[in-house]
């Protein structure tokens, strides 16, 4: 019985090595998409139609800093935008790069004014029309709340995903740690605070489950099941395992983080709370956000370890837009992309929301001119 | 000295740290003099910032040796109850299973606890300060003797650059708004 069940599992870990070999090609990001606009690291990406009929106002997607946005479009068949692709709107989505050590000075504000800015410029430029749709994502959510703190009228809608602007919470441990870092050190020392050092932090959030029952976990999935050929079993195996790789990709593709840039959103934000209060100034510009007047979808993940509803709940509140929405679905902070419910329920929902919004709102409302393309404008190499 | 194998340890620990500050600890301390005064005293700091990251070094990884062995008790304890004390390699997914729950469960409890964060920002802070004398001792000793450049000159040259380039963002869009005002007929 003991040697079956041993020969049995040795039997498991050889077939889960051969599909491991075999998988070299596990691309992400894979749905065509041209720069529009480039300054220093940043790229806009303009991703290309696939229906003929576009709602007129665009969505202009704020990734994080940390980690990459190509989260949004991880596997070709769980694909964020693609969805909104297919639901007809038009998306751009910004590409911070990899800061170097040469973009250690940059701060809040010379993201949130300068390129987040410049990248608004170039949409609303493209699509003719003066206010366009922001939809930020976990801290570029909270840099999409400051930007349309700050400039109200070009923002038709915003939506924020997994968006923390509440941190002063002890319910997710990123907060607690959060509030015992000496981050003027960090930053002294390192200059670029290193992808890896915060990504150290994310998996001891739970080490238990992240470094060990994940891969075991993966190892487990790689089984044929009944009435599948050899051929449709190795497949199969395949794709599980491709989607793995991607998402251990994305977990480990962390861009370091521009010193002072860290140093303001731990400071300001987690240790002090400045932006809920409306205390927080970049540029020496205050952050009102009673001055958010446009409709308002929150989107956050009921079991967020990163960011806690508490954080992303208060939002809502702290406003003066008339309309606005909170939607919560019972996943976790990465599960909100490419979960199950992510295509079934939370881009549908999205969608639901947005499409009414993203018609022109009549004579008052300029209507588009022309798309133009700029001459710089290639494809997106992947 | 009394308790578990840690806290026996981390006793013993604190009293060697206890007699190394009163006694070596205060004579590298002492000021230094001569003509190598400056380099001697630099480099003197380095044993207090080596004590200092070991001290916490040692606090963090008892506590953290104590969760672990708490996580061993209650894996233990629920083996016999819930398993029956049968822990044999046909059972092998049940005692994984309860093993992952219990140590999961029982660590990230530990790390939302104010003691762990106290722990990382006490950790973090010395390791950082000891990994800044290391980088201080390397450049006065070894980048400017050889005449290379040093981090801090490198940072320089980057701020300058930062601020130039910002300067040139903000007069760009001052020249780009002041052309579009001159296009406009008033």
């Amino acid at each position: 019985m003991i040697e079956l069940e041993s020969i049995e599992y040795l039997e498991k870990f050889k077939q889960g090595m051969d599909v491991f070999l075999a998988t070299t090609d596990f691309s992400v990001g894979t749905t065509p998409s041209e720069v529009i606009y480039g300054e220093d690291k940043m790229r806009l990406l303009h991703y290309i139609p696939t229906v003929e009929k576009q709602y007129p106002v665009p969505i202009l997607v704020v990734y994080a800093l940390v980690n990459r946005y190509y989260i949004l479009d991880l596997q070709p068949d769980k694909s964020m935008i693609k969805k909104l692709l297919a639901e007809g709107f038009d998306v751009y989505v910004i590409d911070w790069g990899y800061p170097s050590r040469a973009d250690r000075y940059l701060t809040i504000g010379d993201y949130v004014n300068g390129y987040l800015n410049d990248a608004v410029e170039r949409v609303k430029e493209r699509s003719g029309l003066d206010k366009i749709t922001l939809m930020g994502v976990c801290q570029g959510g909270t840099f999409s709340v400051m930007y349309a703190a700050l400039y109200p009228e070009k923002i038709k809608n915003l939506i924020t995903l997994v968006t923390p602007v509440h941190f002063d919470t002890n319910k997710g441990l990123l907060h607690v740690w959060a509030k015992n870092l000496d981050v003027d050190k960090i930053v002294d020392y390192y200059g670029m605070v290193p992808g890896d050092l915060l990504n150290t932090g994310f998996l001891i959030t739970d080490p238990i489950k992240l470094m060990i029952d994940k891969y075991v976990n993966m190892f487990e999935r790689i089984e044929c099941e009944s009435g599948e050929t050899e051929k449709e079993c190795q497949l199969r195996n395949e794709e599980t395992i491709k989607n793995f790789l991607r998402m251990e990709k994305w977990i480990f593709d962390s861009p370091d983080q521009a010193g002072e840039t860290y140093r303001q959103f731990i400071k300001d934000c987690y240790q002090k709370n400045l932006l809920i209060k409306n205390e927080m100034e970049i540029d020496g510009k205050n952050i009102d956000l009673r001055k958010i007047t446009m409709p308002l979808l929150n989107v956050m993940a009921e079991f967020d370890h990163l960011v806690p509803n508490d954080a992303s709940r208060p939002l809502a509140d702290a406003i003066s837009s008339k309309e606005k929405e909170t939607l919560v679905f019972p996943t976790g902070h990465v599960g909100i992309f490419v979960g199950s419910r992510s295509q079934k329920e939370v881009c549908p929902r999205i969608a639901e929301w947005l499409g009414p919004r993203s018609l022109l709102d009549g004579p008052g409302e300029k209507k588009p001119k022309a798309k133009r393309k700029s001459p710089q404008s290639r494809k997106n190499e992947k | 000295m009394e308790g578990t194998p840690i806290e026996s340890t981390k006793e013993f620990y604190d009293l060697w740290l206890e007699g190394y500050e009163t006694t070596f600890g205060r004579l590298l301390e002492m000021p230094a003099v001569g003509p190598l005064r400056e380099r001697s005293e630099k480099m003197m700091r380095g044993f207090s910032n080596f004590s200092n990251l070991y001290a916490s070094g040692m606090e963090s990884n008892s506590h953290l040796q104590s969760v672990l062995m708490e996580a061993m008790r209650k894996t233990y304890a629920k083996t016999t109850t819930e398993m029956e004390g049968e822990i044999g390699p046909e059972k092998y997914r049940d005692f994984y299973k309860l093993w992952i729950e219990t140590y999961s469960k029982t660590f990230k409890e530990f790390f939302g606890s104010e003691r762990f964060a106290s722990d990382l920002g006490k950790f973090m802070s010395h390791s950082l300060d000891f990994q800044k004398y290391n980088q201080e001792m390397l450049e006065e000793n070894y980048l400017k003797p050889m005449n290379l450049p040093t981090k801090a000159e490198i940072d320089e040259i980057n701020k300058e650059v930062y601020s130039l380039k910002k300067k040139v963002k903000e007069l760009t869009s001052q020249v780009r708004e002041l052309s579009e005002k001159r296009k406009i007929p008033s």
